[in-house]
């Protein structure tokens, strides 16, 4: 620690603290125009200039000097007021000054310290700027007449985003921010840079005109996309949210956001948003009455029940709060008598509610995000994990670039993860993960590698035999890899003193079930790698609750239907009434044509919604709900952490939130009083769900509580087979693009701006045999459908490997596939 | 979907074997990016698009950040050059006898203006300053070549001369 002065104040800070910082800690205010907490010190602004006694009253910049001991600063003698005030008629020089028009007004550093320094008039003068201002995106206005070049947005998009769009190009007085061929961004549009933009340089566009920032009124809840669960403030005027506000002081990540996290509001008042409930009268969906409706609903419900309830079913999306899913959990198995609800066909959510239960005793992950940059080897499941949490990918670039985490990416095919410093990756063939990592479990045991701890653990010795099959060299081919790497993959992380696993999870990700998490478990269980900081393994649940889902037991027990008996016995009439959540099957589950059959044949259909998804439209009744805006409650994401979702504004329309509904009909099903609140639901739910014992609504704060997850661990052996491929056709991969999650996303404008519709992606080689190019529609045809992709050519993809979103609901893929981990297709053009 | 811009297929024609040879040259060396450029450049006269996205995806660096590299050094051009680089001087002596004169007549035989390049590639104009031999007022440069005392007449005759000249170096 070192001790200093400042203004008088004496302080003491960590010898690596920079004057900034100790001022800051001493609640003494530097202004600051090109440094960020986030990134590193820049010193180019000089607007942070101080006064230090033993330099001879020189000025130095605040937030690149490095305190020492006996220091004596000073903030604000009349001679740094004065050289403040010429760093802002400097940069006021050239700046366009058109405060009126520009969004950022208000929020603007530039024009706050202006009105604080009371710069109103300029001694200089000089031309302003003529640059051309880029409106080639429709996301991020970029105003370089307005830029003050404090070089936060390029160093942000390179040090956590490790994207680089922007860079200084020329020199001296012609020196701008630019892109590469000075060319219009076409980047990930994250919007980091428009976030830490000091100024109006960088603006939302969707945002543009809407409001004055001081006319908005601000919600702190948490995204409703991907289950990494970043906070959000939401930016409100006329009970309409109009944006997201950048706060780098909120969540683990700082306020950093995805590009759906941040432009995917817009799905919250959408006009496509479903305002009145729907009923089928002479085939045709018309409006109806919320009384009108609910009856209908009930008088099923009702009869369901008399009938003994095995003839309703539900299948919901774990978007829903816990509450909601509490209570449709209750209306099924204690009103109704049904066991049959289920949620994302399975696929996303075996990892945990079979795996990890039965490997770990709970179905959660034993780590949580913040191992992630603690950990000193990192090895990821599928480059996909960029894509499906994009902010956990910033936190993996952020471990590689600022901690030096040794990252290994184990994927079917590149990504941008594998770009990363020093980063390697493992290509291996699709689909054969457990056997990988079955492999690197021999090798652990066949070198000695194990833990001391393991043999205390139960069932070694099954997994030792289990594991006879799987010698390096016998695997190696099937997973297209060398048993050397495989050997040395499993020595490395064996030997690594902390290692973390991450395994993405999603309906796109079908291979991603028990099997693999349990192989996963069984290789940290081996090495002593779970239950200590910078270790474990991160199994990442899809969507924004999915680990609540699990949490809730939102999927069948005591014999209950899953998704795929469900859809089946919809198919062969067993199911008569199905109660669809949220949830677009249609879509997002394999085999659409089944799926589709199966919906077509179900007696009555009820689907609640946001919107008349593709799902909705075969709807007997169709009941509007509400946005996660519109709500209060909590979600439960990566990691266990359970956090509040607070309401913004009113519900869109006639539409009620999923508690309203459900609670309504809870208490007519079950003859009781309906719950007084959400609250009064997560106390049922502390004293049910043993996890959530003992925590409280009122008690989880602005950061939430990570629930505490104990229980005994074993070793269960995962199977893994080879996967057999068929001579002549392409492996297809479905998966997440980066600008979406699940189907909600196409609701949002800004994920469509960028990612309108599907593609197939392909490798060069490929794409030269079939003689196609970016954009040229391709064909690809399974045993169970056909689709017309467009061709997206790119060097991440391995021969004979295609890669396809799955969220698109014209030439879905799902028509493609039937859930297993590999689809197999002929390709033409 | 990486939206990583160095995997966008190139739109410029151009033979990478070159460029990928002088990159392997330096590809074990530490902050080789400088000399791969400069061996770009010296390899096809001028660094080309395709060249750009190839160094950045070879030696992992963004595409943005090479482009700040070369429009920070004056050295490197981003067009191709023509193989005669014709310079005239504007600085003040050259000015006050009649530069300007020498410049709109190269304007107007060769077609092309400042910093552009004729389309047979065999010119590239440029107005400079001072070229510190203001006592041969006003002057001019053909690559190497220097030519004092200018005149309308003696541009005509520079043209003719360098249109006959070979265009392989
Ligand atoms: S939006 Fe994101 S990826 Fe694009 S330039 Fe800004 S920080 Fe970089
Ligand atoms: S665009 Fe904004 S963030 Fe980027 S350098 Fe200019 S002022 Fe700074
Ligand atoms: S989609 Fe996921 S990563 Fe993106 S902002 Fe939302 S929670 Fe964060
Ligand atoms: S804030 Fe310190 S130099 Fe810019
Ligand atoms: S001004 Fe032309 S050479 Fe000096």
């Amino acid at each position: 620690m070192v001790n200093l002065t400042i203004d008088d104040k004496q302080v003491t800070v960590p010898k690596d603290a920079t004057i900034y910082d100790a001022a800051k800690a001493a609640g003494i205010r530097i202004p600051i125009l090109c440094h960020d907490k986030k990134l590193h010190p820049f010193g180019g602004c000089r607007m942070c200039l101080v006064e230090v006694e033993q330099m001879k009253g020189r000025q130095i910049p605040a937030c690149t000097t490095p305190v020492t001991e006996g220091m004596i600063v000073r903030t604000s003698t009349p001679d740094i007021i004065q050289a403040r005030k010429m760093v802002l008629e400097l940069l006021l020089l050239k700046h366009p000054i058109d405060c009126p028009v520009c969004d950022a007004a208000g929020d603007c550093d530039l024009q706050n310290l202006t009105y604080e320094y009371k710069v109103n008039a300029n001694r200089f003068t000089d031309e302003k700027f003529q640059h051309k201002i880029d409106y080639e995106n429709p996301l991020i206005e970029r105003d370089m007449n307005r830029c003050i070049h404090c070089g936060k947005c390029a160093r942000i998009c390179d040090e956590i985003v490790s994207y680089g769009a922007y860079s200084f190009l020329n020199r001296g007085l012609e020196a701008k921010i630019g892109t590469e061929f000075d060319g219009p961004l076409n980047c990930e549009f994250c919007g980091s840079c428009v976030s830490v933009c000091p100024v109006g340089a960088l603006l939302s566009r969707p945002f543009k005109f809407k409001a004055r920032w001081w006319a908005l009124s601000k919600t702190k809840t948490v995204c409703s996309y991907c289950g990494t669960g970043c906070q959000l403030t939401l930016g409100i005027k006329d009970g309409k949210v109009l944006t997201t506000i950048y706060d780098e002081n909120q969540g683990f990540h700082n306020g950093q956001l995805c590009t759906r996290g941040r432009w995917g509001y817009q799905f919250v008042n959408s006009d496509k948003r479903l305002t009145t409930p729907l009923i089928r009268k002479n085939g045709k969906l018309v409006q109806a009455s919320w009384e009108e409706a609910l009856s209908a609903v009930k008088e099923r419900l009702f009869s369901a029940k008399t009938a003994g309830g095995e003839s309703a079913a539900c299948l919901v999306t774990p978007r829903l709060t816990n509450e909601e899913l509490f209570v449709l959990k209750k209306l099924f198995n204690v009103a109704l008598g049904s066991q049959n609800i289920d949620h994302s066909a399975g696929y996303a959510h075996n990892a945990l509610s079979a795996g990890a239960l039965e490997s770990l005793g709970y179905a959660a992950s034993p780590s949580t995000i913040a191992d992630i940059q603690k950990t000193n080897l990192l090895l990821v499941v599928k480059s996909d994990a960029y894509e499906t949490h994009p902010v956990l990918g910033f936190e993996i670039n952020l471990g590689v670039k600022r901690k030096g985490v040794d990252l290994r990416v184990v994927s079917d095919k590149r990504g941008k993860l594998s770009r990363l410093p020093d980063a390697t990756t493992y290509v291996h063939k699709p689909g054969s993960e457990v056997l990988l990592f079955n492999a690197m479990a021999r090798v652990i045991i066949g070198e000695n590698l194990v833990d001391a701890g393991a043999s205390s653990i139960s069932g070694l010795a099954e997994l030792k035999n289990s594991l006879q099959g799987y010698a390096p060299e016998k695997v190696a081919e099937a997973c297209g890899m060398s048993a050397d790497e495989i050997i040395v993959l499993a020595r490395d992380y064996a030997k690594a003193e902390k290692a973390l696993i991450m395994l993405p999870l999603g309906l796109g990700y079908p291979g991603h079930g028990k099997d693999l998490a349990q192989a996963l478990i069984n290789l940290a269980l081996l090495t002593g790698k779970i239950g200590k900081e910078g270790c474990g393994v991160l199994i990442m649940g899809e969507k924004n609750n999915s680990q609540g889902a699990v949490d809730m037991g939102v999927y069948p027990a005591k014999g209950g239907k899953d998704a795929v008996a469900i859809l089946d016995g919809c198919a062969a009439g067993t199911v008569k009434t199905l109660y669809v959540v949220g949830e677009n099957p249609v879509v997002s589950y394999p085999n659409r044509k089944a799926v589709e059959a199966a919906l077509d044949k179900v007696e009555f259909l009820i689907v609640q919604d946001l919107f008349l998804t593709e799902t909705a439209e075969k709807a007997h009744v169709v009941l509007p709900a509400c946005s996660f805006a519109e709500k209060d409650g909590t979600f439960t994401s990566v990691g266990k952490v359970i956090q509040r979702v607070n309401r913004a504004i009113a519900p869109v329309g006639l539409s009620r939130s999923d508690f309203e509904i459900l609670n309504a009909l809870y208490a007519a099903c079950a003859n009781t009083q309906p719950y007084a609140d959400v609250a009064a639901v997560f106390a049922e739910i502390s004293e049910n769900v043993p996890a959530y014992k003992g925590i409280s609504y009122a008690g989880l704060g602005e950061n939430g509580v990570i629930w505490p997850a104990g229980g005994t661990p074993r070793f269960v052996p995962a199977e893994g087979g080879a996967v057999q491929g068929e001579s002549g056709k392409y492996a297809l991969l479905t998966g997440s693009a980066l600008n979406h999650c699940g189907t909600l996303s196409r609701f949002g404008e800004g994920p469509m701006y960028v990612c309108p519709a599907g593609y197939a992606e392909l490798s060069y080689t490929d794409a030269s045999a079939l003689k196609v190019k970016n954009d040229d529609l391709l064909t690809l045809k399974s045993a169970s459908g056909e689709v017309r992709l467009k061709a997206k050519v790119s060097a991440r993809m391995p021969q004979g490997v295609i890669f396809a979103p799955y969220h698109f609901g014209e030439e879905s893929v799902n028509t493609l596939t039937t859930g297993a981990p590999v689809t197999w297709v002929n390709v033409s053009k | 979907m990486s939206n990583a811009p160095a995997e966008q297929t190139p739109t410029e024609e151009i033979d990478l074997a070159a460029a990928n040879h002088i990159i392997d040259k330096y590809l074990t060396l530490h902050g080789n990016l400088m000399p791969v450029l400069q061996g770009i450049q010296d390899e096809y006269g001028y660094v080309p698009k395709p060249t750009i996205d190839l160094v950045a995806e070879r030696l992992n660096v963004y595409p943005s950040q090479i482009f700040g590299v070369l429009t920070f050094y004056a050295q490197f051009h981003l067009k191709p050059r023509g193989r005669y680089i014709i310079r005239v001087c504007v600085g003040t002596a050259c000015h006050v006898q009649g530069a300007s004169r020498i410049v709109e007549t190269f304007f107007d035989k060769l077609h092309i203006g400042h910093a552009e390049t004729s389309p047979d590639l065999r010119y590239t104009f440029e107005k400079v300053a001072c070229l510190g031999a203001c006592g041969m007022a006003p002057l001019a440069m053909v690559n190497d070549a220097t030519y004092g005392s200018m005149t309308v007449q003696k541009v005509e005759q520079i043209i003719a001369d360098y249109n006959q000249r070979p265009m392989k170096k």
